[in-house]
């Protein structure tokens, strides 16, 4: 294996276990005070129990994507040195107001964990709001320096230096507001079914019912409203990257040749030697609509770029489709809790309602890790779009696919060894009974 | 501006030595128990370690990001030249961090928890002294910045070597001491004569390691440890350091929280000066050459914004911390005296 294809797997695959714990860790504090709420308004010892299951949950995620975004602190350096030395400046903002973040969310995070019966009530409450607002925050701002990579601003480049640096534009580039409103969005949707589908499995089973369908209730309410703002946020997501960076939006739709009332396709085998793409569903002159709001707009093709300048296009293709594919199901399933939740209650007893939700549990997270797999494979082969490219960037140290098969070994030990944990967690909350808490 | 990114950069430092340090060490001290004052230690541990020890190791973050923002070009080198032992530091880092959370919200407690406990003890011991290592590379002069070279040279002989392991081993121990005093105010009556033998050891290993640091880089010509003896700052700062052990001792022999504390946190900033003041702003000594932290550093721009973002951000961390700390008793001790 190549180093530069070494340090890009390894990027990946760690950015995708992380990503998974990060998400994790900044959404469950809403449910988790939610259900806080319900049991000081209502005093139902339930929620309380429910809390501080949750709350143990919280814990081991937060805990796992902290260090795991330590490491990734030090691998962007690790891997990236020449990219760090001369982004590392300019996107300095974003890192060290989540870093700032971040440390808030851990201490209001110590507070909460044990601040039970030690500190008043109200504030013990609050600091769990603090938890998951300081989670979010530090969320959107790590989401603001990559979008920096895809929108480079706040500098000057003259001659391969980076001049007249303005921290504050960086953090404000063009793709900041979009891709952060889409991750935000995505985060509480995958969290949310993620969540809902655990607790789904367990009225299946038909332990301690009562807690689960209202955990169940309080996660999928979540990621119900989340799934269905989606789409308005992947909207303007589209749009954006039509104007910024129409190479991606052509990779993502396996687009070649450059013309007007362009169709959307759905699915299809991409054929990069023949540049085309091969049994698609077409709907006529979607594309040109969904990227410019106009039917017969002009979409620029993959052939009208430079060779060098194309990212590989059936990844960024085949992702694109699984992410809205996914998106449009949780989008529906979302509708259709609302509307059994309104108007038909008695499905809620059905089996298979609660085996729909089950089914979905893993789907927002792969629609989301598919999600990122589009932006960051569309913007290759540049790792600052159109300034510097990947391979520039990487590390000169040789043997990166020995660290690459390290980490693969340690995340992958980690991301069972926390499944287990968590499944020993559900079946001691199971076995015990309501007055043991 | 500089200066104030200098100060925090400085702090945090100084704050991930005593706060993280303590938290490494008191897993160093269980490894190094007898079986029943390892059960102690544990439980002592979790309550007093518990509320803080995430926000312990968010200093390191705040270091880092610091460090990439302001001095980039110093940063690099570290990155690249030391890619394979912040690699295991990191590693330990991570066992460490889920293996402490896992032994304590694992919803059962059966033979799992062995896996736990050795994972959390030893990692414990191997990230502090591939933290040493770190440092001690740093200034060892064996970094070359030179690409020609073969990768053993670049990547392995510039941290693969004595003083740095030396330098290693007496961080790790340094943590050892900071735990013992600070858990000699948090014992129980059960763990607390555990603590007092454990503190005087840990002071006999680091004053032993410190001198065997000074004496190795003496006689191999270490041109960091030269500097520090050529220069009357820190030959005077460690005088004084040695004076202070006579205090630290008694109060530690009669358990006095607050007195043993106070001088345990002095050493640790004696020691971080004299390191950084004989060579400053030369942080970085390599085989060719010494390296200016403030070499290529950010534009003025970027260090205002950071100064002003630390700033603010202190503003609203410090305080939090501080009552977090108190809130949950580690401070109290200062109050009931």
């Amino acid at each position: 294996m190549e180093n530069l294809d070494a340090a890009r797997l390894q990027m990946a695959f760690t950015l995708i276990f992380h990503i998974v714990f990060a998400c994790i860790g900044m959404v469950m504090p809403f449910f988790m005070v939610v259900s806080h709420k319900k049991w000081l308004n209502t005093g139902n010892p339930i929620y309380l129990k429910l809390t501080k299951a949750w709350q143990k949950g919280v814990a081991i995620f937060f805990v796992t994507g902290a260090v795991s975004g330590t490491a990734l602190s030090f691998e962007l350096g690790l891997l990236w040195p020449e990219f760090m030395e001369h982004a590392g400046p300019i996107i300095g903002m974003p890192f060290s107001l989540e870093g700032a973040a971040f440390f808030v969310e851990a201490i209001a995070l110590g507070f909460y964990l044990y601040g039970w019966n030690k500190i008043s009530p109200k504030f013990h409450w609050f600091t769990g709001i603090i938890v998951g607002v300081a989670g979010v925050a530090s969320g959107i701002l790590v989401v603001s320096a990559n979008g920096w990579m895809n929108a480079p601003s706040g500098f000057d480049y003259v001659d391969g230096k980076f001049l007249n640096i303005d921290p504050i534009k960086a953090l404000l580039n063009p793709a900041w507001f979009t891709q952060a409103l889409h991750m935000t969005l995505a985060a509480f949707t995958a969290t949310g079914f993620a969540v809902a589908g655990i607790h789904a499995y367990q009225v299946l089973k038909g332990k301690q019912k009562e807690l689960h369908k209202k955990a169940f209730k309080i996660a999928i309410t979540f990621g119900a409203i989340a799934a269905i703002l989606q789409p308005i946020s992947g909207d303007i997501s589209a749009k954006d990257i039509a104007k910024r960076q129409p190479v991606k939006l052509a990779a993502m739709e396996a687009h070649y040749e450059t013309s007007k009332g362009v169709p959307l396709y759905i699915g299809g085998i991409v054929d990069t030697e023949k540049k085309e793409v091969h049994y698609k569903i077409e709907i006529p002159k979607a594309l040109s609509f969904l990227a410019f709001g106009d039917f017969n707009a002009e979409v620029k093709g993959l052939n009208d770029f430079p060779e060098d300048e194309i990212p590989n296009v059936a990844i960024v293709h085949y992702a694109f489709q699984v992410m809205v594919g996914l998106g449009g199901i949780l989008m529906l399933s979302g509708i259709f809790f609302f509307f059994t939740n309104k108007k038909k209650k008695q499905w809620l007893h059905k089996k298979f309602f609660w085996k729909l939700f089950v089914f979905l549990t893993p789907a927002g997270f792969l629609a989301l890790e598919a999600g990122w797999i589009v932006t960051e494979v569309g913007r290759q082969p540049w790792i600052i779009h159109k300034i510097m490219r990947t391979k520039d960037a990487v590390t000169p140290m040789p043997g990166i696919v020995v660290s690459f098969y390290l980490y693969v070994f340690v995340y992958s030990v980690l991301t069972i060894a926390v499944a287990w944990l968590l499944s020993r967690q559900i079946k001691s909350l199971n076995n015990s009974s309501i007055e043991s808490i | 501006m500089i200066y104030v990114v200098l100060f925090f950069l400085a702090f945090s430092l100084l704050l991930y030595v005593l706060l993280g340090g303590a938290d490494f060490g008191a897993g160093i001290l269980e490894l190094f128990s007898s079986k029943k004052n390892q059960d102690i230690t544990k439980k002592t541990i979790y309550r007093v370690m518990g509320p803080v020890w995430e926000a312990n190791h968010i200093w390191i973050i705040i270091l880092i990001v610091i460090l990439w923002i302001a001095f980039p070009a110093y940063y690099k080198v570290m990155v690249t030249s030391l890619h394979i032992p912040i690699t295991f530091m990191l590693l330990g880092i991570t066992l460490r961090g889920v293996a402490f959370v896992f032994r304590h919200y694992d919803a059962y407690e059966d033979k799992s928890q062995y896996v736990y406990n050795w994972l959390f003890r030893i990692s414990s011991l191997i990230t502090p002294i591939f933290l040493g290592m770190l440092f001690g590379a740093m200034v060892s002069g064996e970094i070359t910045t030179e690409n020609t070279t073969s990768f053993y040279v670049v990547f392995m002989a510039s941290w693969l070597h004595i003083f740095s392991f030396l330098v290693g081993l007496f961080f790790a121990s340094l943590c050892t001491f900071l735990s013992a005093v600070l858990l000699i105010g948090e014992a129980d009556e059960e763990g607390y004569p555990v603590y007092v033998r454990k503190a005087t050891i840990a002071t006999i290993v680091v004053v032993v390691l410190g001198f065997m640091v000074i004496c190795y880089g003496y006689f191999s010509n270490s041109y960091f440890v030269k500097g520090i003896l050529n220069n009357w700052v820190s030959i005077s700062l460690l005088i004084v350091s040695a004076l202070c052990l006579f205090p630290l001792w008694f109060f530690i022999r009669k358990g006095n929280r607050i007195y043993s504390r106070f001088f345990a946190g002095l050493q640790v900033v004696l020691i971080i000066t004299v390191a950084v003041v004989p060579h400053f702003p030369n942080l970085l000594i390599t085989k060719e050459t010494t390296l200016s932290i403030f070499e290529n550093s950010a534009p003025d721009a970027v260090i205002r914004v950071l100064a002003i973002s630390l700033l603010i951000g202190g503003s609203i961390i410090l305080p939090g911390l501080f009552h977090l700390l108190k809130s949950f008793k580690l401070i109290k001790i200062l109050e009931k005296k």
